[in-house]
C-alpha cells in the first residue's frame, strides 16, 4: 500500500491540509468576474468574432467524410459533416414537430408520382463548391453510387432499407434526379428517414479519373483515417457548406472559418467557430467557470443555482433531445425473460415509476416523462401512471405473494400457471421477483435515479439489484441477442439513456426500434401487431398509422419509460445570441452573432 | 521478548524491586502521549456513533424518499439535512460509516496478518526462497496500487467481502517487508539457535519466536495499513466503485455530494469529508503512540 516515506508526519498539518482541500471542493473558491456586460436581451449586433463551444464529455470528432464508417456514426461527427458539405434536406423544429422544410436545404421539396413510387426531386439554383463548380445532380449520383456499391461499409446501411429501396437513380437534368422505388412508401416517412441522408459530394473533385465506385471509396475512406491531416488534405477543401476547416487537432478540436464561396441563404456572421473537446464534464464546468468557453453546459444539479452564472454574463438553456428514455427488458434472458414477457408485471413495473417526483426532483426539471415511443405529443395521456397500489394490485392478482412472516420481502410466484390469477407461462412456483439493472455510471441524476426506481420496486416487494458499469460496457452488453448465446444470460435490464436512450428519425417510426429483429431492438421484442403498424407508418400516408403505432406501443411496454433528460443544460454567454438548439443535434454556428453594449439588436433575418 | 527482572539502577538500598509488565510499561508510554489519546477518544466516538448510533437515532436508509431531498440541517427534523434522496444525512453518516470501518479494519487487519507471515518466512528462512519471495513482492510494489484496484473493482462487482479482498491484496505488500527485516535480524538471535539445536523446525520458528517478537512492529503498522485502508474505500467509492446503492459509505457520500458544491449543499460534503480525516488522522494518531511505547529507543525514561 505505498511506502511509509510518504506519509505526512506532521498530523496536525494533514488534517489542515485536508479541511483546506474540502473547503475548496465546498466552493469556497475564487470567484471568477464577469464574462460580459451584455444582458440577456439587448445590445448591438457585430459582425465577425470567435465562439468556443464545449463538445460533450469525451466526444472526440474523429470523421470528416460524409459517409460514415461503422463506429463513426456519432452526432458530433455527422453535426460537423453537414456544416462542411449540405444534405439535400434538414430537419427544422416547427412547434412542436419536425419538418424537412428547411431554408438550408439544398433541394426543393420532392415530388411524389405514379402512386408514391417515383420521387423527384431539383436542386436549388445557384450552389456552388468552394472551387466554383456549380453543384449538380451528378454530385448527388455520385453519393448514391458511393452508398450503393458499399453499403456494407456504411454505418447508416439497415437491409431492406436505402439504397436497397430505390430501384434507379436517374439524372434527367443538370439539377433534377429522380428516384424510383421498390414499393410505394408514405412520402412524409420517405423524406424524413430516407431523403435525410442524401448529400451532394463533389464529384469532379473527389473522382476526376471516373474511377469505380468501389476503388473511390476505398480511397477516400483511406483519406477519411487520416485524422491529423484533415486541415491540410486538399481533398476536404472542396466544400458547399457554409463552413470550410481550419484546424482539426487529433485531440478533437475542431476550427471551423466561413466558406467565402458559399451562396446559401444563411452566411456565417462569425469569423471563427471552435468546437472545444472535454474529457469530463468536470473539466469542462472548471473551464467554463473560468470563462473559457462562450457555449458550454452545466451538470443539471447546478440548475438550481442558475443565478450564479447570470450573474457572471450566461444564460441557462436546456437542449431538448427528439429522444425518448428507457429501462431495456431482455425478454431472452433465460430467468427474468419470462417474468418480463407477462404484460401485467411490465405495468406493475411501470405503475412503480414516478416519473413526475423522478423529473422534478432529481433531473431538477430538465427531463420530462416519457409516455411512450414518439414524442409525447403524440400521446393523449399517460397509461400506466405512478400508482404503487394499482401495482402492488396487480401482482396480487397474478399470484405473487410475500414470504410468510415477512410482509415486507421480495414477492414469490405462489400460484403457477398460465391461468387466470396465476403467474405466467415458465415461471415456476416459489420463484422470486427478482431483477438485476445493468446500469451506465459516471451521472448522479442517473444513479440517484435507478436508486428511487429500485426504492419504489421494493416497497412493492420487487427486488432490484444494480449494477453500474462505464456507459462503453453496457452497451456493449446489452445487444439483442438470442436465449441459447452467452451474452444473453449477461444482464435482464439495462439502461443507457443519460443523454436519452433513443434519438428518433426525423419521422419517428420503429423500424429500427422495436420492429422484430431491428438493428436498436436491445431486448428483442417481437409483436406482430407493432410489426404491422411499423410497416403502416413506412407505407401509408395515412397521418394516423403513428399514434396508432404509438398507442399500441405505449400500451404493450416493450421496455420501460424513465424520464427524458435534456441532452444538455446549456450555458451560453449573453453577447453570444442567434443559437437555436435543435432537438436532431444538428449545429447551425452560420446563425451565430455577438452583440455589443448600447442599442438594440437590428438584423435582417436570414 | 519476555519480561525479566532488571537491576534499579543506583539502588540505594541495593534490594531488587520487580518492573512492571511489558504491557502496563507499554500502555503507560502510550498513555503520556495526549495525541494518541485523542485519537484512540475520537476512534471510539466514532464506533460509537456508527454502531451504536442507529439504536438511539433510527433512520430508514433503504428507501427514498424525494418528498423530503435536500432539506437544509435543522429542518423537518433533521439534524444534519437530507440528502438528495431524501435520506436523514445524519442517520447515513452513521450508517456509511460501518461500512467504511468494516472494510477498512477487516482489509488492513488480514493484509497485516498475510504480510506478517509471508515476511516472517521470507526473512527467516533466507537464501533462494527469501529472494523469489521478495521479488515477488518488488514487482508487486512496482505496480500503482490505484490502477489495480480500479481495474479489479471495474471487473467484479464490489460488495464488502470483495472489497475487502482487493485492497488486502494489495495492502499486504508494506508489512511484508517491514517483517521480513525484523525477521532477518530476529533470526540470528540466540533464543532461536537454542530452539534449532533442540530440534525445533521452521513453523515453530516462525509463529512461536519471529513473528511474537515482531508484535510491537506488527501492531504499529497494523493502525497504518487500517487508515491507509479505509483511504483507500474512500478513493475507490469517490470513483464510483463502491458497494452498490442503497449501500453506502463515507466515500461514496462524499462523491455525492461533491455533484452539489455550486449549489451550497455544504452538510453533503463536511460530515463525511471530515469524518474521513478524523478517523484516519485518529489511526495515524493511535499508530505513532503504540510505535513510541513499543519502541525501546525512544521510551524518555
Amino acid at each position: 500500500m505505498g511506502s511509509r516515506s510518504t506519509r505526512i508526519r506532521t498530523p496536525l498539518t494533514a488534517v489542515g491540509a485536508a479541511l483546506l482541500a474540502l473547503a475548496v471542493l465546498a466552493g469556497c473558491a475564487v470567484k471568477t468576474g464577469k464574462v460580459t456586460d451584455v444582458g440577456a436581451t439587448g445590445g448591438t449586433r457585430v459582425e465577425g468574432g470567435t465562439a468556443v463551444m464545449a463538445l460533450p464529455p469525451a466526444a472526440t470528432p474523429n470523421w470528416i467524410f460524409p459517409i460514415a464508417a461503422p463506429g463513426y456514426l456519432a452526432s458530433y461527427n455527422s453535426a460537423i459533416q453537414n456544416l462542411l458539405f449540405l444534405p439535400l434536406y434538414t430537419p427544422e423544429p416547427k412547434g412542436d414537430a419536425l419538418t424537412m422544410d428547411s431554408p438550408r436545404n439544398l433541394a426543393r421539396q420532392p415530388r411524389y408520382s405514379d402512386g408514391n413510387k417515383t420521387v423527384t426531386i431539383t436542386l436549388k439554383p445557384g450552389y456552388e463548391w468552394s472551387d466554383g463548380e456549380p453543384v449538380t445532380a451528378r454530385d448527388v449520383a455520385f453519393w448514391f453510387d458511393l452508398i450503393k456499391h458499399n453499403k456494407k461499409e456504411w454505418a447508416g446501411y439497415s437491409p431492406g432499407l436505402l439504397p436497397d429501396d430505390v430501384e434507379r437513380f436517374d439524372v434527367i437534368g443538370e439539377r433534377t434526379f429522380r428516384l424510383r422505388l421498390s414499393r410505394a412508401y408514405n412520402p412524409a416517412w420517405f423524406t424524413a428517414n430516407e431523403l435525410q441522408n442524401f448529400t451532394a459530394l463533389p464529384a469532379h473533385a473527389w473522382n476526376p479519373h471516373d474511377e469505380s465506385p468501389k476503388a473511390v471509396f476505398a480511397r477516400l475512406v483511406q483519406h477519411a483515417e487520416r485524422l491529423s491531416q484533415f486541415a491540410t488534405d486538399p481533398l476536404w477543401k472542396t466544400v458547399d457548406g457554409p463552413w470550410t476547416l481550419a484546424k482539426w487537432n487529433t485531440s478533437g478540436q475542431v476550427t471551423l472559418v466561413p466558406n467565402k464561396k458559399y451562396r446559401g441563404p444563411d452566411k456565417p456572421h462569425l469569423d471563427r467557430v471552435v468546437l472545444k473537446p472535454f474529457t469530463t464534464s468536470e473539466s469542462e464546468f472548471n473551464v467554463l467557470r473560468a470563462g473559457g468557453v462562450d457555449y458550454g453546459y452545466i451538470p443539471p444539479s447546478v440548475m438550481e443555482r442558475s443565478d450564479t452564472f447570470e450573474e457572471l454574463g450566461y444564460r441557462i438553456d436546456p437542449w431538448e433531445g427528439w429522444a425518448i428514455t428507457y429501462l431495456v427488458l431482455n425478454f431472452h434472458h433465460p430467468v427474468a425473460g419470462p417474468m418480463l414477457r407477462q404484460g401485467y408485471l411490465r405495468q406493475a413495473l411501470q405503475h412503480l415509476i414516478d416519473q413526475e417526483s423522478i423529473s422534478r426532483v432529481i433531473w431538477h426539471g430538465s427531463a420530462d416523462p416519457t409516455l411512450g415511443p414518439v414524442p409525447a405529443s403524440l400521446l393523449d395521456r399517460d397509461p400506466y401512471p405512478y400508482d404503487p397500489a394499482a401495482a402492488k394490485r396487480l401482482l396480487a392478482r397474478h399470484g405473487w405473494r410475500a414470504p410468510a412472516g415477512d410482509r415486507d420481502g421480495v414477492l414469490r410466484c405462489a400460484r403457477a400457471g398460465t391461468g387466470p390469477g396465476e403467474c405466467g407461462k415458465d415461471i415456476a412456483r416459489g420463484q422470486e421477483l427478482r431483477l438485476e439493472l445493468l446500469t451506465q455510471s459516471g451521472s448522479t441524476e442517473t444513479s440517484n435515479t435507478m436508486q428511487e426506481i429500485k426504492s419504489s420496486f421494493g416497497r412493492a416487494g420487487v427486488a432490484l439489484d444494480i449494477r453500474q458499469q462505464t456507459l462503453n460496457t453496457v452497451l456493449g452488453t446489452t445487444v439483442p441477442c438470442k436465449s441459447t448465446e452467452p451474452v444473453c444470460s449477461a444482464w435482464q435490464v439495462g439502461f443507457f439513456g443519460t443523454q436519452g436512450s433513443w434519438y428518433f428519425p426525423v419521422n419517428p417510426s420503429g423500424e429500427q426500434l422495436f420492429a422484430t429483429g431491428a438493428p436498436s431492438n436491445m431486448g428483442n421484442w417481437s409483436d406482430p401487431e407493432t410489426d404491422w403498424l411499423i410497416k403502416a407508418t413506412e407505407f401509408s400516408d395515412d397521418p394516423g398509422a403513428l399514434r396508432d403505432y404509438g398507442h399500441r406501443v405505449a400500451a404493450q411496454l416493450p421496455v420501460l419509460w424513465t424520464p427524458n433528460p435534456a441532452y444538455q443544460v446549456s450555458v451560453i454567454r449573453n453577447d453570444l445570441r442567434g443559437i437555436d438548439q435543435n432537438p436532431t443535434l444538428t449545429l447551425a454556428p452560420q446563425d451565430w452573432y455577438f452583440v455589443r453594449k448600447g442599442g438594440r439588436e437590428n438584423w435582417p433575418a436570414s | 521478548m519476555t519480561a525479566a527482572e532488571l537491576p534499579v539502577p543506583g539502588g540505594g538500598t541495593g534490594a531488587a524491586t520487580a518492573t512492571p509488565s511489558l504491557a502496563r510499561r507499554t500502555a503507560a508510554v502510550f498513555a503520556r502521549n495526549k495525541l494518541a489519546l485523542a485519537g484512540t477518544v475520537v476512534l471510539a466516538g466514532l464506533l460509537a456513533l456508527c454502531f451504536l448510533g442507529p439504536l438511539f437515532h433510527p433512520t430508514d436508509q433503504v428507501h427514498t424518499d424525494l418528498a423530503r431531498a435536500n432539506l437544509a440541517p435543522g429542518t423537518g427534523g433533521h439534524l444534519l439535512g437530507t440528502t438528495d434522496l431524501g435520506y436523514d444525512m445524519l442517520g447515513r453518516l452513521m450508517y456509511g460509516g460501518r461500512t467504511s470501518l468494516e472494510v477498512g479494519l477487516a482489509a488492513g487487519l488480514l493484509a497485516t496478518l498475510f504480510g506478517t507471515v509471508y515476511g516472517a518466512v521470507a526473512g527467516y528462512f533466507g537464501g533462494w526462497l527469501d529472494a523469489a519471495m521478495m521479488r515477488i513482492t518488488d514487482a508487486a510494489l512496482a505496480i500503482p496500487a490505484l490502477f489495480l484496484l480500479v481495474v479489479v473493482a471495474a471487473i467484479v462487482t464490489p460488495s464488502k467481502p470483495v472489497l475487502i479482498l482487493v485492497i488486502a491484496s494489495v495492502a499486504w505488500l508494506s508489512p511484508a517487508r517491514l517483517i521480513r527485516g525484523e525477521a532477518l535480524a530476529l533470526r540470528s538471535r540466540d533464543y532461536v539457535h537454542a530452539m534449532r539445536l533442540m530440534g525445533g523446525g521452521g513453523g515453530r520458528a516462525v509463529f512461536r519466536h519471529i513473528v511474537p517478537n515482531a508484535l510491537g512492529t506488527v501492531v504499529v503498522n497494523a493502525t497504518f495499513q487500517i487508515a491507509d485502508a479505509i483511504l483507500y474505500v474512500a478513493y475507490l467509492s469517490f470513483l464510483g466503485l463502491s458497494i452498490p446503492p442503497p449501500a453506502a459509505d463515507w466515500g461514496s457520500m462524499l462523491s455525492a455530494g461533491i455533484t452539489y458544491t455550486q449549489v451550497g449543499h455544504w452538510w453533503l460534503i463536511f460530515p463525511p469529508g471530515i469524518a474521513i480525516v478524523l478517523v484516519v488522522a485518529a489511526f495515524n494518531f493511535i499508530g505513532d503512540g503504540l510505535r513510541d511505547a513499543f519502541d525501546v529507543r525512544l521510551r524518555k525514561d
